[in-house]
């Protein structure tokens, strides 16, 4: 078995950061999960079938006409300029006004992510970020070797009391986060909002320790129940990067993302963008822009948010049916995500071997968290398999549950009270 | 669960053998397989596949059946090496040591307590304490217990992998691999040292997230050297291997050669073990799918 072990001729030339870089056995477990004959609630991925394919032909077809050169040739570092004015647009529909010249557009939020990584962080410097988080984010800031510090949640999101006892302990060491990173819309992986109150109290908490806020907001307007609640950059517009997207409300495959953040930062970011990439794509940013240009993207919205409600009304359904008793899981009012709870006996890491035996797989939570913890937790995804395959796939996970649990308790870990 | 080796084991076979002059066609695991197999009559069938299906038997009793030639051990050693406690059992009766044992299924906890089994094992075995899938061909599910509080979520984790969970005494040494190739002539591979990062409890990190160092020939004296390759031909032969395998062995502190266990489809990859004992003793990538097809070509199957 020691032969799958990575044996590298190139060992002695990687840099530090190199070895920080997670490489993870879920990624192995999850690499089965790819057979058509497994129903998977681990992905991520939205579905982009509500997307007419005439209506995309038409785009690229329409982007060539009109500036074919254009789109083959190198664009401003900051981004297409018509384009910026659409996604203001896509803002203000959540209530957030910026000015074009605010904004620098990215290759997917994820290079905003470790464009600020890159400008802020020096190793052993200390961020913040929620328990769990989104681990694409983690990954990207684990490659500029900070100190993680963890902060949890709950029904409302961040615990601010428990966010300020980590500023303080910080303040006392004569220290200061670089950041906080927060998801606070649906949040992946927990599918949690954080509420009305705590916004504002987040957002005076900041104040009070000087703190920059990383706002990443994929999913703002994936909204199935509720109102929508302020952003906290238009809460605190000096505080606050606002990350935005076209991944979830038009297609992931264009790689369009942006970054609205203060002007001092923006320079910083755009020096990033420039050493980094030169420029995003000139002919997927112009077909996105002829998308907003041209079609009905607020129906769109709305055919996918029918969509993903009645999936995750679908899963809600089931878990409250299948699951046992002794599992607690969150009901997101939006996104794509609900995270369950096991008793704290049982390893999802493990299971996963079981429940793939049993044709269906989840994402283990300790890959959520920057320590151990998570354990007993997972992520299930509801935004792409279809309601009948939930259905079957919550009935399967059940199934692989009761069983853990049984054998467990012949173990006597009930009893335990321990995490394993 | 080892997928993603096996692919990337079999792409880069493929590469192999059409750069060798052969004629490749590659194929997943799936409901079509036999159909395939019989309508396309390969001459030879090389098994990429590492893990369960691959290492256990099951792909080679399919070949069997259809009489296609294909590389590596036949059913016999393929279903005892993949699971360690009757390898186990054949190395005890052979004279091969190995770390002492014990092996528990999910039904004796479940349906007999055996629970309280634990102290007793523990205390003829001592810690630290192997857990691990008795039959699970990656490291996936194997966790050291230091104290009697590791057990039973150790044997938990192990279960989802098997049914059965193999609790073996830890022993502190020198960790090689040596790996075999030929059918009735044997030619030992230089062995190759594995060197966890840090103390014995990244024993189970190495497994899991790798980040070892590794040496080859293996820093032996060169009498120990000699007689971790007698052991590893033993092992090999007592399995009834062809063709190839790889045997994981720990020298402990007396320079005894203790045989962890034999691996009939080792890794490929380009950072497998296999490859690079093979290329330290001067045979290159193609050179040893080369020999590995010849070898298969000359046994036929039983």
């Amino acid at each position: 078995m020691q032969s799958k072990g990575p044996f590298d001729y190139f060992r002695g030339l990687y840099a530090d950061r190199t070895h920080s870089m997670m490489s993870s056995e879920i990624r192995e477990l999850l690499a089965v999960t790819a057979r058509p004959d497994i129903i998977s609630l681990a992905g991520g991925l939205p579905y982009t079938g509500v997307m007419p394919v005439e209506m995309l032909v038409e785009l690229a077809e329409r982007v060539f006409r009109e500036d074919g050169p254009g789109a083959m040739q190198y664009g401003p570092t900051d981004g297409y300029a018509p384009l910026k004015h659409s996604l203001c647009m896509v803002m203000e529909e959540e209530g957030l006004r910026a000015y074009p010249e605010e904004i620098l557009i990215t290759h997917g939020s994820q290079q905003a992510l470790d464009m600020l990584s890159k400008i802020l962080l020096n190793p052993g410097d200390p961020v913040i970020v929620e328990a769990p988080s989104y681990v694409g984010a983690l990954n990207s800031f684990m490659s500029y070797q900070p100190e993680i510090h963890t902060v949890s949640m709950d029904g409302e999101g961040l615990l601010l009391g428990e966010l300020e006892a980590v500023l303080l302990r910080l303040r006392r060491g004569g220290r200061r986060a670089k950041f906080l990173y927060t998801v606070p819309n649906f949040q992946n992986p927990a599918g949690i909002t954080l509420s009305a109150e705590r916004r504002l109290g987040l957002v005076e908490l900041a104040r009070e320790h000087d703190l920059l806020i990383i706002e990443d907001n994929p999913y703002g307007l994936l909204r199935y129940e509720g109102e929508p609640l302020p952003t906290l950059k238009s809460l605190d517009p000096q505080r606050v990067v606002y990350l935005g997207t076209l991944s979830k409300i038009f297609s992931a495959g264009l790689r369009v993302g942006w970054a609205y953040a203060p002007p001092p930062l923006l320079e910083k970011l755009l020096l990033a963008k420039q050493s980094a990439d030169l420029c995003t794509s000139t002919l997927t940013q112009r077909m996105a822009h002829a998308y907003f240009q041209t079609q009905d993207w607020r129906a769109t919205i709305a055919r996918l948010v029918k969509l993903y409600r009645s999936r995750r009304d679908a899963m809600l359904e089931s878990l409250e049916e299948f699951f046992p008793e002794e599992a607690a899981w969150t009901r997101p009012d939006g996104g794509f995500f609900v995270w369950a709870s096991l008793p704290p006996y049982l390893d999802t890491k493990s299971m996963l071997a079981k429940s793939v035996e049993s044709k269906v797989a989840y994402v283990p939570g300790t890959g959520f968290y920057p320590g151990r913890r998570g354990a007993n937790e997972m992520r299930l995804n509801f935004s792409y398999p279809e309601e009948s395959d939930i259905r079957e796939g919550i009935k399967r996970l059940s199934r692989v549950i009761r069983r853990e649990m049984s054998l467990a308790r012949s173990l006597g870990l009930d009893a335990d009270g321990a995490g394993r | 669960m080892e997928r993603d080796v096996s692919l990337r084991s079999g792409r880069r076979i493929a590469r192999a053998l059409r750069e060798l002059g052969y004629e490749v066609s590659e194929h997943d695991v799936d409901s079509e397989l036999v159909a395939d197999l019989k309508a396309a009559r390969p001459d030879l069938v090389y098994i990429a596949l590492h893990g369960k299906y691959g290492e256990d038997g099951t792909i080679q009793e399919i070949l069997e059946i259809l009489e296609i030639p294909y590389t590596g051990p036949g059913v016999f050693a393929s279903t005892m090496g993949f699971n360690k406690v009757l390898s186990k059992e054949i190395f005890l009766r052979e004279g091969i040591p190995t770390p002492p044992f014990f092996a528990l299924s999910a039904a004796t906890f479940q349906e007999m307590g055996a629970s309280r089994l634990l102290e007793d094992v523990a205390g003829r075995l001592g810690f630290p304490l192997v857990i691990k899938p008795a039959a699970q061909g990656s490291a996936l599910g194997v966790r050291v217990a230091d104290g009697p509080g590791d057990m039973a979520p150790a044997i938990a984790s192990a279960l989802d992998y098997d049914d059965r969970v193999i609790l073996e005494a830890y022993v502190r040494g020198t960790e090689v691999a040596v790996s075999i190739l030929g059918n009735e002539e044997l030619e030992a591979l230089p062995p190759v040292e594995i060197v966890p990062r840090g103390r014995y409890f990244d024993f189970e990190s190495r497994y899991t997230h790798g980040g070892a160092e590794y040496h080859c020939p293996a820093r032996l004296e060169r009498a120990v050297a000699e007689r971790v390759a007698e052991v590893a031909l033993r092992t090999h032969q007592a399995l009834g291997c062809l063709n190839v395998s790889r045997v994981d062995i720990i020298v402990d502190g007396k320079g005894i050669p203790q045989v962890l266990e034999l691996n009939i489809s080792p890794g490929m990859t380009e950072t497998s073990l296999l490859p690079l004992a093979a290329e330290t003793a001067g045979l290159s990538f193609l050179q040893l799918v080369q020999r590995l097809v010849e070898l298969a070509v000359q046994k036929q199957p039983s």
